[in-house]
C-alpha cells in the first residue's frame, strides 16, 4: 500500500502549519535545496518525499493511514460493525418469522432489500455531494471548552461525508452479511414456507414477470433460483384463506431465490459501495491535497531559484559605543586656531564668534590645503605656548589626517599644551553640535590617549555691547 | 562560466556608502551611521542565485588619510601609464602598515578581485576640493568607476557635484538610498552593470531575479493578508457563566478575551510582512494598539479610515458598483467622533467595548449543573472585514515601499479618503463576496487562491490610490 493519501493530507496540513511560523526566506531556501537535490539525483520532488525530508525520518514505502486523528472514525467503525451484524441477524429472523399460520411473504422480502439498495444509493449519493445533514449540530452549541474544538482537524472536517459514508455502508454490509448467514441457518434448521401476497390485484403472470426480472442476474449459471409460474402459481396466499396447496413442499422452494435476492441487492452493491465510498475518501483527500493552499506555495518554491541578497550579513554589532566622557570642555583661551578642512571659512571675524582675542592667530590645515601647508601650520603653531584650537566641521567625521595633524602638532611643539577640538554644528550662522555629532568627537578623543586633547563647546554667541565695546 | 562581477562601494567617511549597501542588498543590520575608525574591515553582501553569486557589494572603510596616499603614489609614478601599477605598489608595500590600513582595505577588493569602483559622495552637503584627492587615486587604479550621488541631508547640491564628478567619472547617477523607488535599485544595477560589457549579462539576470521576488513577495503577502483575514474573521472564544457570576462581567472577560486575541494576530500579520520584505528591526511608530487610542484596530479612527459606508456594504455583494463613486467614503462618523475623542479614554473605551459588542455573534449553550457556556464570535458585521483588510493593506504598502537603508520608526501615516473606489467593480463584488464566505465561515481553502488574487488586486488598487494621494489626484477623479 501506497502512503495513505489520508495520512498524507494531515501530515501536509500538519507541516504547512508548523511552517507558518518559519520565515518565507528559510522556507523557500530549504524547499529549493529539496528539489535541487530530487533533480540532481534524478527524482521528481514529492509531497511525501519532501515530508520524509522536513521531518527527518526515514522514507517510509507503505504508510497506511495510521494518523490518530483517525481513530475516532475507526473506533466508531468498529462499534457500529458488531452492532450492524447484531441487527441484521435480528431483523432476518423478524423477517423469516414463522407461526405456522401463514407463509413468509416474499413480497416483503423484496421491499426491504429495495429499501436497503435505496438506503445504500442515498449515502454514496450524500457522500458524493457533501452534504452533512448533521454538521450544524457539531457546530452550532458551544462546548465550553475550546481546546475540544480545536481538536476537529479542518482537513478532516471536510471530509466527514465521506468517512460516515464508509462507516455507514461498512455498518450496513455487516448487517446484510449477518442476515444472510441467518436466512443460511434457518432455512438448514427450519422448514420455512415461503409464499407471497399483496393487496394488489396481481396475477401469478405478472408477479413471475417481476420476481424473474429480478434473478434476472443469475438466471443463466443457476436456474433453480428462480421461480417458475407453477412457484409462483402454487404459493400465493391470501390472509383470510386458511387453504394451504397439495404440496407443501413447494412453499420451501422460494428460498434459493430469497438468498440470492438477498445477496445481489443487498450484499453485492453493498460491497461495492464500500469499495467506491473508500476510494472516494482518498481521492478527496488527495483532492484537498491538490488544493491546498500550502501545495501550490511549496511547488512554487521547488520551482523558484532562491534569492540571497546578502540580508541575513549584519554588521551593526560593530555599531559605535557610546563615549565614556561625556561633558564637553569650555573653549580655553587661546593663541592660534586652526580651520581643519575649510571649516569657518565661511564665517566672517571668526575671532569674534569665538570670543578669541583679535590677535589670535588664524591657520588653515587639512582639505584642500596641501601636506606642506599642513606642516606649515604645524610648525607656526609650535611656535606658540598656549592653547591651540581646531575648529572642525562636526558634521565631517574625523579622519586619520586630522589624528596625523594632532600627533604631528604635539610632537612638534609644547608637549603639555591644550588642543582643543571645535566641532561646529553649523557655520552660517556658526552653531554647536549635537549630542550625536559630539559623541563620535569624543570617541575621536578617547582613541588618541592625549589627556590634553579636549572636545571644546561652541561659546555662546557674544551680544552686540560686547561686540562693539 | 562568466565571473561574478564585484563592486567595491567606497568614499568619505560618512557619506551614505552603507545606505547604499543597506537598500540594494536589502538589509537592514548593516550599521549605517558608523564612524571612520571603529569598522575597520571591508562587508561583502554577494546576491546569489540557488547559491551561484551574480555580483557582489563590498562596503568598505572610508578614505582616512587620502591627501598622503595620493602624494605617495605622486611620488613613485614616472608617467601616466604606470598609474594603475604604482598603486598596486603603494598596497603591496602598506598593506601591513596600520596607518593606510582603512585605505588598503578600501583598495583590496579593486585590486585583488578586480572590482568595478561605486563611489559614493553625498549630494546634500557642497561640493569640496577636498575629495578630488580620493577621485583621483580612484582615477588612478584603471577599474571602471562610477559616482553616485546620495543625498543624506535635506539640502540639495547635486548640480554641483554632478559637474565635478563628471570630470573624474564616466557615469554620473544620483539615488537616494532612503527614498528610492524600488524602480530605481533596479536602475542603479543595471547602470552597474555598463560599467564592462561582460558585467551585463550577470546584472541583468539579477535585476530579472529581483523582480519576480518584489512581484512574489507581494503574492506572499497576499496570501498572509487572507489568512489573517479568515483567522480573525472567523476567531471565536467559548467561556462559560457560573451560577453565582455576573452574566455581563463574564461576558465582557470572554469578550476582552476576543478582542485581545484579534489583536495579536493583527500584529502577527505584521511581523510575516515584515519578515517577506527582509525588515526584522522595524520599530514601529503605530500606536501599539491601545484600547481608546485613535489606532486602534477597534478604535473610531480605524472605523472611519478603513470602513466602508453602509451603501456600499448593502450594494456591493449585488453588483452595485457602480454607485462607488457616490457610495464608497469612510464613514464620515468616525472623523467627527475623533474630535470626540476630546472626551476621554473613558467615553472611548465606552464607544469601542459597544462597538465590538456589534462585532461578534453571541451564541449561549445549555446550562449544565449551574453553568452555561457561552461563545463570542465569528465576526458579524462586514464592516470589521474593511477595517482588517484596510489596516493590513496599509502596513503591507508602507513595508513594501521601504528602502532597508530607511532607519526611522515606520509611521503608518492615514489619509481621509477611500481606497475602495480604485478597485474595479467586479474585484469590489468579490472582495465582498470573500468577507461575506469569511464572515460565515464558509470556507473549506478550494477558493484560497482565488481569495489570494483578489487580495492582490485591491494591493494594486491600494498603491494606485496611495501613488494618487502622493501626486494629489482625488480617487474621485478616477473612478
Amino acid at each position: 500500500m501506497p502512503h495513505g493519501p489520508l495520512t498524507l493530507l494531515l501530515e501536509f496540513d500538519d507541516q504547512v502549519r508548523r511552517d507558518q511560523t518559519q520565515t518565507a526566506l528559510f522556507l523557500h531556501r530549504r524547499d529549493r535545496r529539496y528539489a535541487l537535490d530530487c533533480l540532481a539525483n534524478q527524482q521528481r520532488p514529492g509531497i511525501a518525499g519532501w515530508l520524509d525530508h522536513v521531518q527527518t525520518r526515514v522514507p517510509a514505502t507503505s504508510r497506511p493511514d495510521h494518523d490518530s486523528r483517525l481513530k475516532p472514525w475507526r473506533r466508531l467503525t468498529l462499534l457500529l460493525t458488531p452492532v450492524g451484524a447484531l441487527l441484521g441477524m435480528l431483523t432476518m429472523l423478524g423477517l423469516l418469522f414463522y407461526d405456522g399460520n401463514q407463509q413468509i411473504n416474499v413480497t416483503v422480502i423484496i421491499g426491504f432489500v429495495a429499501l436497503q439498495l435505496l438506503l445504500a444509493v442515498l449515502t454514496t449519493g450524500q457522500a458524493l455531494v457533501g452534504w452533512r445533514p448533521w454538521g450544524k449540530l457539531l457546530s452550532s452549541v458551544p462546548r465550553g471548552d475550546d481546546s475540544k474544538r480545536s481538536q476537529i482537524h479542518p482537513m478532516l472536517a471536510q471530509l466527514q461525508p465521506q468517512l460516515a459514508a464508509c462507516t455507514a455502508h461498512q455498518m450496513a454490509l455487516a448487517f446484510a452479511v449477518a442476515g444472510w448467514l441467518t436466512l443460511i441457518a434457518m432455512v438448514v434448521a427450519q422448514d420455512l414456507a415461503f409464499g407471497w401476497s399483496t393487496t394488489l390485484r396481481t396475477s401469478a403472470d405478472a408477479y413471475t414477470g417481476i420476481v424473474q426480472g429480478l434473478a434476472a442476474p443469475w438466471a443463466n449459471w443457476l436456474p433453480s433460483a428462480v421461480p417458475s409460474l407453477t412457484l409462483v402459481e402454487l404459493t400465493q396466499f391470501f390472509r383470510l384463506s386458511d387453504a394451504v396447496g397439495d404440496n407443501p413442499a413447494r412453499y420451501g422452494d422460494w428460498w434459493p431465490f430469497v438468498a440470492m435476492l438477498w445477496l445481489t441487492y443487498a450484499i453485492v452493491p453493498r460491497l461495492l459501495l464500500l469499495v467506491f465510498a473508500r476510494l472516494h475518501l482518498r481521492f478527496q483527500a488527495r483532492r484537498l491535497l491538490r488544493s491546498h493552499p500550502g501545495r501550490q506555495s511549496l511547488l512554487h518554491r521547488f520551482a523558484t531559484p532562491t534569492l540571497d541578497t546578502g540580508s541575513d550579513l549584519t554588521d551593526s554589532g560593530s555599531a559605535p559605543a557610546a563615549p565614556q566622557q561625556q561633558e564637553l570642555h569650555a573653549l580655553p583661551a587661546g593663541d592660534a586656531l586652526v580651520c581643519w578642512a575649510g571649516a569657518g571659512s565661511e564665517v566672517t571675524d571668526i575671532r569674534t564668534r569665538l570670543q578669541q582675542n583679535a590677535k589670535v592667530l588664524v591657520l588653515q590645515a587639512g582639505g584642500t590645503a596641501s601636506l606642506n601647508e599642513d606642516q606649515q601650520t604645524i610648525t607656526q603653531l609650535a611656535e606658540h605656548d598656549r592653547p591651540a584650537i581646531i575648529l572642525c566641521r562636526a558634521w565631517e567625521p574625523p579622519t586619520g589626517e586630522l589624528a596625523d595633524f594632532i600627533r604631528d602638532t604635539r610632537q612638534q611643539g609644547p608637549a603639555n599644551r591644550v588642543i582643543a577640538l571645535l566641532p561646529v554644528g553649523g557655520e552660517t550662522p556658526l552653531s554647536p553640535a549635537s549630542d550625536i555629532q559630539s559623541a563620535q568627537w569624543l570617541r575621536f578623543v578617547e582613541r588618541q590617549q592625549d589627556a590634553n586633547l579636549w572636545v571644546c563647546a561652541l561659546p555662546a554667541a557674544p551680544s552686540a555691547e560686547a561686540r562693539h565695546g | 562560466m562568466v565571473e561574478a562581477p564585484s563592486f567595491a562601494v567606497v568614499g568619505h567617511p560618512n557619506r551614505g556608502k552603507s545606505s547604499v549597501v543597506a537598500t540594494l542588498s536589502q538589509n537592514d543590520g548593516i550599521a549605517i551611521a558608523m564612524e571612520p575608525g571603529t569598522t575597520r574591515e571591508s562587508h561583502a553582501y554577494p546576491l546569489t542565485v540557488d547559491g551561484n553569486t551574480l555580483y557582489t557589494l563590498i562596503d568598505t572603510p572610508g578614505f582616512q588619510r587620502p591627501r598622503k596616499l595620493l602624494a605617495w603614489l605622486e611620488a613613485h609614478s614616472a608617467s601616466a601609464s604606470d598609474r594603475p601599477e604604482t598603486v598596486q605598489a603603494f598596497y603591496n608595500q602598506h598593506r601591513d602598515d596600520p596607518q593606510f590600513h582603512d585605505e588598503c582595505e578600501l583598495l583590496k577588493p579593486i585590486l585583488e578581485q578586480n572590482a568595478g569602483i561605486i563611489y559614493v559622495v553625498d549630494g546634500s552637503v557642497p561640493y569640496s576640493a577636498a575629495n578630488e584627492a580620493e577621485m583621483t587615486i580612484l582615477q588612478w587604479t584603471g577599474r571602471p568607476s562610477l559616482a553616485l550621488i546620495n543625498a543624506i541631508g535635506s539640502d540639495d547640491y547635486s548640480d554641483r557635484w554632478e559637474n565635478a564628478l563628471g570630470q573624474y567619472f564616466r557615469i554620473v547617477r544620483r539615488f537616494n538610498a532612503v527614498t528610492a523607488p524600488f524602480e530605481q535599485h533596479l536602475g542603479l544595477l543595471r547602470g552597474f552593470g555598463q560599467l564592462e560589457a561582460r558585467w551585463e549579462q550577470p546584472l541583468t539576470a539579477a535585476t530579472d531575479h529581483l523582480e519576480h521576488q518584489r512581484q512574489q513577495r507581494q503574492t506572499d503577502s497576499a496570501d498572509l493578508i487572507t489568512r489573517a483575514l479568515s483567522d480573525m474573521l472567523q476567531l471565536q472564544v467559548t467561556g462559560s457563566i457560573g451560577p453565582t457570576e455576573s452574566r455581563s462581567a463574564a461576558k465582557q472577560t470572554l469578550q476582552q478575551r476576543w478582542i485581545d486575541s484579534q489583536r495579536k494576530r493583527e500584529r502577527q500579520l505584521r511581523q510575516g510582512v515584515e519578515s517577506i520584505y527582509q525588515h526584522h528591526r522595524i520599530q514601529r511608530q503605530e500606536a501599539e494598539l491601545h484600547w481608546a487610542g485613535d489606532d486602534d484596530l477597534f478604535g473610531d479612527h480605524s472605523r472611519a479610515l478603513w470602513g466602508v459606508s453602509r451603501t456600499h456594504l448593502a450594494t456591493a455583494g449585488f453588483g452595485a458598483g457602480a454607485i462607488s463613486g457616490v457610495g464608497v467614503d469612510a464613514l464620515t462618523l468616525g472623523h467627527s467622533l475623533g474630535a470626540g475623542a476630546l472626551l476621554g479614554g473613558i467615553v472611548g473605551a465606552a464607544g469601542s467595548y459597544y462597538y465590538a459588542n456589534r462585532l461578534g455573534k453571541w451564541s449561549m449553550g445549555p446550562l449544565r449543573q449551574g453553568h452555561r457556556s457561552v461563545r463570542f464570535g465569528p465576526a458579524a458585521d462586514l464592516q470589521f472585514g474593511y477595517i482588517v483588510l484596510g489596516r493590513a493593506l496599509n502596513h503591507w504598502y508602507q513595508i513594501s515601499h521601504r528602502n532597508h537603508a530607511g532607519r526611522d520608526p515606520v509611521n503608518l501615516a492615514t489619509t481621509g479618503e477611500h481606497w475602495i473606489s480604485q478597485l474595479g467593480k467586479d474585484d469590489q463584488r468579490q472582495l465582498q463576496s470573500l468577507i461575506q464566505r469569511l464572515c460565515k465561515g464558509t470556507t473549506d481553502g478550494r477558493r484560497h487562491d482565488q481569495w489570494i488574487q483578489t487580495i492582490n488586486h485591491t494591493m494594486h488598487a491600494f498603491s494606485q490610490w496611495q501613488q494618487n494621494e502622493a501626486t494629489g489626484t482625488s480617487p474621485a477623479q478616477s473612478v
